[in-house]
């Protein structure tokens, strides 16, 4: 995000390695954009393998982002059913996307995408397919099981009997609704409603969800993005309160004479010491502050005497063909004299 | 006088005859998708029949998820008193029978009279079942009853989900394409801990006595055996065809019948 709007969005299965698709998706995002990873302020990851994102400053939980990002879209929103691939929520939260509270499965795959993906494999359906075939049914078959591995078993056997495959849909689809409804009957379900998630893409499930709920859902046009874009949310916030990345860094004084100072962006700055080695009087150094990563820096004992000890960028270059600022190749380093 | 059981499973029909001198016919087929006609098939292999044509010499009583369907049958008793009975006619010193078939686990504390003391069911779902142990066998690339090698399963493995057939499968397949990968001994013993962890769940609400039995068809898989084993702390008696201990216990009550002269 910047400036408070989406200029770039991937989706991408997570598969086995997770580390190596989030380095992938955000090289995907970038490409396009002009920017590159150094370029981004703050970063904050979210998800089931939000700790393992390698260039995440922070982590935050998918619940508060989801009604984070939810927010974004309808401020109005107080109840979230997040539907994704292996864990169903239901969440309250308040006008400023804060959650209230929330209960989750993430222990059965009945009830999660999961499980309609099994379904759709099996009815050999594609998944874009299942939701409007489900609502085509004029007599959907009753499925007693909540448990994925016997719907599917189940399923099979119908299909063998010539049971046709959108009544088959139907019933599954009634029975995954119910049990969304019995996760948010245990929280508080108020106007605004909406759905997030995969699942909010299956026309046969909002549907069926609106029937039993009794409220519209609303629903937003990546409903599989809101974590993404709540957690991108919270990074612009936490930025602002920041300052620290991003701002120029001045070191120097002013004198009867003059202002020294040599400027270091450390937003541009990335850490390489090409000036440490370059400065013919060794005055810069790389220093690290908490979980940043290094950054240039003049050296503690060189700032209050800076300009005895250099001689500015004029007299330096003209003695020194390779100086700090001819080294820099992101031009992080400038100097007022 | 002939006292038949037949026990319609999810995936398997057990049918086992009694005759007079009390040794049992015994004969397994899939339930498939028409189980009446697969029971009404079994029972006619056992006794020979190309008909059925019941009458009084015979006595069928039927039990499994299927068993109330077949039209046929003199009575129906719940799958948990046919396995008390069954269990007792095997081995009467059993106090504890612990069933899985390939859709439920059973625990059931027995009398000294093959009666039920007290019972715990599971059939809910797969965790815990034989569909289970299937589905890992099959993202292990390993055919079910190489799987089942007691030999196999190393000390201990890593901690598999034991409340999902469908998470642990994920779990299993990352282990599988870790880098590098996990020891496939180490996996299967993690697989078996995963559904022993359950059953002890089972277990555990009820209490165990010795001497305990396991039955259903998972009994005869040898490398979970061996990990039931190693979490219970004693050995376990497993009979030679663990599947028919219901359809045993059925035909063992349909005998007892035909002695009180109830004959229909």
């Amino acid at each position: 995000m910047s400036n408070g709007s989406i200029i770039s969005s991937v989706i991408r299965d997570t598969g086995p390695e997770s580390v190596k698709t989030s380095q992938m998706a955000m090289a995907e995002a970038l490409r396009g954009t002009g920017l590159a990873l150094d370029d981004l302020r703050y970063v904050v990851a979210t998800g089931y393998g939000r700790v393992l994102v390698p260039f995440a400053r922070d982590n935050v939980s998918e619940i508060s982002c989801h009604a984070k990002g939810i927010n974004w879209y309808f401020p109005g929103v107080r109840t979230i059913l997040d539907m994704g691939g292996q864990d169903c929520k239901a969440i309250n939260c308040d006008g400023r996307g804060l959650v209230t509270n929330f209960i989750m499965n993430d222990k059965c795959a009945g009830g999660t995408g999961r499980f309609l993906e099994m379904i759709a494999d099996v009815l050999n359906t594609r998944l874009e397919d299942i939701g409007d075939l489900s609502l085509s049914s004029r007599n959907a078959i009753p499925f007693n099981t909540i448990c994925a591995v016997f719907a599917q078993s189940e399923a099979i056997a119908h299909f063998r009997k010539g049971v046709a495959k959108s009544d088959i849909l139907a019933g599954l689809h009634e029975a995954i609704a119910t049990r969304s409804l019995n996760l948010l009957r245990r929280v508080s379900v108020q106007p605004d409603f909406a759905i997030t998630g995969g699942i909010a893409k299956n026309s046969g499930m909002v549907a069926k969800i609106r029937d039993k709920i009794g409220l519209e859902p609303l629903l937003c046009d990546d409903p599989q993005l809101v974590g993404a874009l709540g957690a991108a949310l919270f990074a612009s916030e936490r930025c602002a309160k920041d300052g620290a990345p991003g701002m120029t860094v001045h070191y120097g004084y002013t004198d009867g004479t003059g202002d020294y100072f040599v400027a270091i962006d450390s937003s541009r700055c990335d850490g390489c010491g090409d000036c440490v080695q370059a400065c013919p009087a060794g005055l810069l150094v790389l220093g690290r502050e908490d979980g940043h990563r290094p950054r240039a820096e003049v050296r503690e004992g060189a700032r209050k005497g800076l300009a005895l000890l250099c001689p500015g960028f004029q007299s330096c270059s003209s003695k020194n063909e390779v100086n700090c600022h001819s080294v820099c190749s992101r031009d992080a380093i400038s100097h007022t004299w | 006088m002939k006292a038949l059981g037949i026990d319609v499973g999810s995936l398997t029909t057990k049918v086992v005859m009694l005759d007079g001198d009390g040794s049992p016919t015994v004969r397994i087929t899939p339930s498939g998708d028409e189980p009446q006609s697969s029971a009404r098939e079994a029972l006619e292999a056992v006794l020979g029949q190309p008909e059925l044509n019941l009458d009084h010499e015979f006595c069928v009583v039927s039990t499994g998820m299927g068993g109330k369907m077949l039209p046929f049958p003199h009575q129906n008793k719940a799958v948990t008193t046919c396995l008390a009975r069954g269990v007792h006619h095997l081995f009467p010193s059993a106090r504890t029978a612990i069933d899985i078939g390939a859709e439920s686990c059973n625990v059931i504390r027995v009398s000294d009279r093959g009666r039920i003391n007290d019972w715990v069911s599971h059939d809910k779902c797969a965790a815990g079942t034989g569909v289970f142990l299937q589905k890992m066998a099959k993202v292990m690339h390993m055919p079910l009853e190489a799987m089942a090698n007691p030999s196999l399963p190393a000390a201990s493995g890593p901690e598999i989900s034991s409340t999902c057939a469908v998470f642990a499968e994920s779990e299993v397949i990352s282990h599988v394409h870790r880098d590098p990968p996990t020891p496939k001994e180490q996996i299967i013993a993690g697989i078996y801990a995963s559904v022993v962890s359950r059953i002890m769940i089972l277990c555990k609400r009820l209490g165990i006595e010795r001497d305990v039995i396991v039955v259903g068809g998972v009994a005869l898989n040898g490398g979970f055996v061996k990990i039931l084993e190693r979490e219970i702390g004693f050995e376990v008696l497993v009979p030679e065809t663990p599947q028919m201990a219901a359809a045993l216990g059925a035909a063992v009550i349909a005998r007892e019948t035909l002695a009180k002269g109830a004959g229909r």
